[in-house]
């Protein structure tokens, strides 16, 4: 059968021949993106990189901002004050340095940049304010909270309600972000990526889409992004200032 | 030329008496009825002596090339695997054959169980055939060590800490078993010792014995209802019957090449089609993630071990395998005389579909292993997409939770994810944020599967996750503990009519 079956064809043709691509490799040995995306992101982000729990990863704006070097930092040391966990071997996880800049790299240019349907034009990209904020320390005086009050009842409350409980107005999946479990769970920069970039696919808008704003509405400047951010760490807080929000 | 030959044939068989020996044994005369359609019960010995004989040529051949060397073992796999030409066949002809040829031996013992071949005069023939399992089942286990992968490191790790529980001699064995305290470099060659010389010895030696014993006792007769085996009289009328009888080398042993043949074919196809088995990543004893299981035919050992209170353990490693080579041992003691035919004996048929039943009942446990936690299903399964949309800020955060706390590793969502604890798509609509957070925070009451995660997580992290948990219910159901009308916990999407 053997003799047969090696004079009829080369051995090549058999199924069951193994595959030297298909070698198992020691996890520490894995260089494939896809592979390492699967194994180790999609479980907050999604099967794509997008409606996961944590924010998506194939947004076009969100890889169009975030520095190289934060990107890898990221995956790197994860996001103090979010669940977003270290994954390189050295701070706890279970990636090596080669890995991890195979992830971040890989992030890049996974998803081809035409997938932009979510931001409809180049110049949103272009005006977008940076992914980094230049404050230092986002600390609101009294006064600078009603400012703060009165940008986040245009920009936010369509859907979060002007104090940030949520609720039904409109749309109502918008719900609480006062909420100072969240808030403690979300750190200031990661709050910061979110009202840049939205969240295309659960439906949040990003800092210049008009969708439940009024019509007047101006994208949002990197100034005015840090003081929604430090209203939201002041509700965080759970400041006297912050009045009725928050509670 | 051909004169010679005869001279030289006569000259040896002159001396050795090799025609005056085998020459009756080839015209051994077996019963009539075996060359009728009853006679194709007798196939499935013969065919597992030709897996070993299939067995025993791979297994040279894989010889010349396997380097029974701890740290070239694994390379020499991978040669054979992809450079060495059809050494990839001989690797998954090796592993399919022995396969093949395991499951012939219980074929083949059920078989001779059913229709009480057993009996007198046989029992010794049955008792060797039992040998024969063991070592069967023996080179079944020190083949996989010599695959030399996670699985066999492991595999052998098990193996290994099982014999180290034998009272009193179990750190004798096991330093004998791993040449050392501990698996290293002369644990392999010490299995390869035992998978190539000293099972084999055994096992050919057993064979010889087994074949001596069906040539001596000769092969029964199909058994027929009403037909009582007698050890005062059976003789005499086994005598009378071969008289009528017809010789082995005719119709019986057409049977046996035919079968043999298909059952060869069937496995040589398989090995071509499916490929070697293995191996699987580099042995790495601080691998975290592996998740060894043993070959098949010990899973269902697996199964059972797995799934019986530690307790037990011991009694199941160590007491349980002796008992049960003992029940076959004695098989033919318990009852040697008597009816043969199958439906004059319902207490061993019913037997055998308990045995079958049960055996196939724990392997099917042993696969699916929902005991062990699927390690990276945290990081590696998605949230279901429906588990996330229409979720709030909170509680999105608390899935990232779930996700990141491991609990996914253990708790399947909509079926994915791990099953030693339960799925937990519908958890909202079945325990209320109070019996939430005690069952979190305390695991399962009196020490049970579910460890306290009470220290292990902020407040916050808790009341993220106990809010998404909430979330999880089928929908318009109401959290569970809510009354109708009463403001409902959680924001899970209502239906239209509600919101608008």
């Amino acid at each position: 059968m053997v003799a047969c079956a090696a004079f009829v064809g080369c051995n090549d043709d058999f199924p069951g021949k193994p595959n030297p691509a298909d070698r198992p490799l020691p996890q520490n040995e894995i260089t494939d993106f896809a592979t390492l995306f699967a194994q180790n992101c999609t479980g907050c982000h999604g099967a794509d990189g997008e409606l996961g729990p944590a924010p998506p990863l194939n947004d076009p704006l969100f890889l169009a901002l975030i520095p190289d070097e934060t990107l890898h930092a990221v995956i790197r040391d994860g996001r103090p004050g979010t669940p977003m966990p270290a994954f390189a071997a050295e701070r706890g996880g279970t990636l090596s340095t080669e890995q991890v800049k195979i992830i971040a790299a890989g992030l890049k240019s996974h998803w081809p940049a035409d997938k932009t349907e979510e931001v409809s034009d180049a110049a949103i990209v272009a005006d977008a304010p940076p992914y980094l904020s230049s404050a230092t320390i986002l600390q609101l005086t009294p006064g600078a909270t009603d400012q703060a009050s009165t940008l986040f009842e245009r920009a936010c409350a369509e859907c979060h309600s002007p104090n940030g409980a949520g609720g039904e107005t409109g749309y109502a999946s918008g719900g609480a972000i006062n909420d100072r479990a969240f808030l403690a769970l979300i750190s200031d920069q990661a709050l910061r990526r979110i009202i840049i970039t939205g969240r295309h696919d659960l439906g949040m808008p990003n800092y210049a889409a008009p969708d439940g704003r009024p019509e007047d509405f101006k994208p949002l400047t990197s100034a005015e992004i840090d003081e929604l951010v430090a209203l939201l760490a002041s509700w965080r807080r759970g400041d006297a200032a912050a009045g009725d929000a928050g509670k | 030329m051909y004169q010679l030959l005869r001279k030289l044939a006569h000259w040896i068989d002159a001396r050795a008496g090799v025609s005056a020996t085998l020459w009756p044994m080839m015209r051994h005369p077996v019963p009539r009825s075996i060359d009728g359609p009853m006679g194709w019960w007798y196939v499935f010995g013969s065919a597992s002596m030709t897996f070993l004989l299939i067995q025993i040529l791979t297994g040279i051949g894989l010889s010349m090339v396997y380097v029974p060397a701890a740290d070239q073992a694994y390379e020499s796999l991978l040669y054979l695997d992809y450079q060495q030409p059809w050494g990839w066949f001989l690797r998954s002809l090796h592993y399919y054959a022995g396969s093949g040829m395991v499951v012939m031996l219980l074929v083949h013992m059920t078989q001779v169980f059913l229709q009480g071949s057993y009996k007198y005069p046989r029992e010794l023939t049955w008792v060797v055939g039992v040998l024969l399992l063991a070592c069967t089942m023996g080179m079944f286990f020190t083949g996989q060590i010599l695959r030399w992968d996670t699985d066999a490191y492991w595999g052998l790790a098990v193996g290994a800490s099982m014999a180290g529980r034998v009272p009193v001699l179990g750190p004798e064995i096991v330093h004998t078993l791993l040449g050392g305290d501990i698996i290293g470099a002369s644990s392999l060659s010490r299995f390869f010792a035992l998978h190539v010389f000293i099972i084999p010895g055994a096992l050919l030696t057993f064979l010889g014995i087994h074949l001596w014993l069906v040539l001596r006792c000769g092969i029964s007769a199909p058994p027929k209802p009403g037909e009582i085996v007698d050890p005062k009289t059976y003789d005499a009328t086994y005598h009378e019957e071969l008289k009528r009888g017809v010789p082995f080398f005719g119709d019986a042993l057409l049977k046996d090449i035919f079968f043999s043949a298909l059952a060869v074919t069937i496995v040589v196809v398989i090995a071509a089609v499916v490929g070697p088995k293995g191996p699987t990543e580099p042995p790495d004893p601080t691998l975290a993630g592996a998740n060894p299981r043993p070959e098949w035919p010990f899973l269902w050992l697996f199964g059972l071990l797995s799934l019986s209170p530690p307790a037990i353990e011991t009694f199941i490693m160590l007491v349980f395998p002796v008992l049960v080579l003992g029940a076959l041992f004695f098989v033919p003691f318990v009852s040697n005389r008597g009816e043969r035919a199958p439906s004059r004996r319902p207490a061993a048929v019913l037997l055998v579909i308990v045995i079958y039943t049960t055996l196939g009942v724990l392997t099917y446990e042993g696969v699916q292993a929902p005991w062990s936690p699927v390690m990276d299903a945290w990081s590696g399964d998605p949230v279901p997409v429906n588990l996330v949309e229409g979720r709030t800020p909170l509680e999105l955060q608390g899935a990232a939770v779930f996700q990141f706390k491991n609990c996914r590793n253990c708790h399947a969502l909509e079926g994915i994810g791990g099953r030693r604890g339960p799925d937990l798509t519908t958890i909202g609509a079945s325990l209320t944020r109070d019996q939430l957070i005690t069952q979190i925070s305390n695991g399962t009451p009196g020490g049970g599967n579910m460890p306290a995660y009470g220290k292990q997580m902020s407040p916050a992290e808790m009341e993220a996750t106990v809010a998404f948990l909430i979330s999880l219910r089928p929908d318009g159901q109401l959290p569970a503990g809510a009354v109708e009308d009463a403001p409902v916990e959680g924001t899970t999407p209502q239906p239209v009519e509600l919101t608008e």
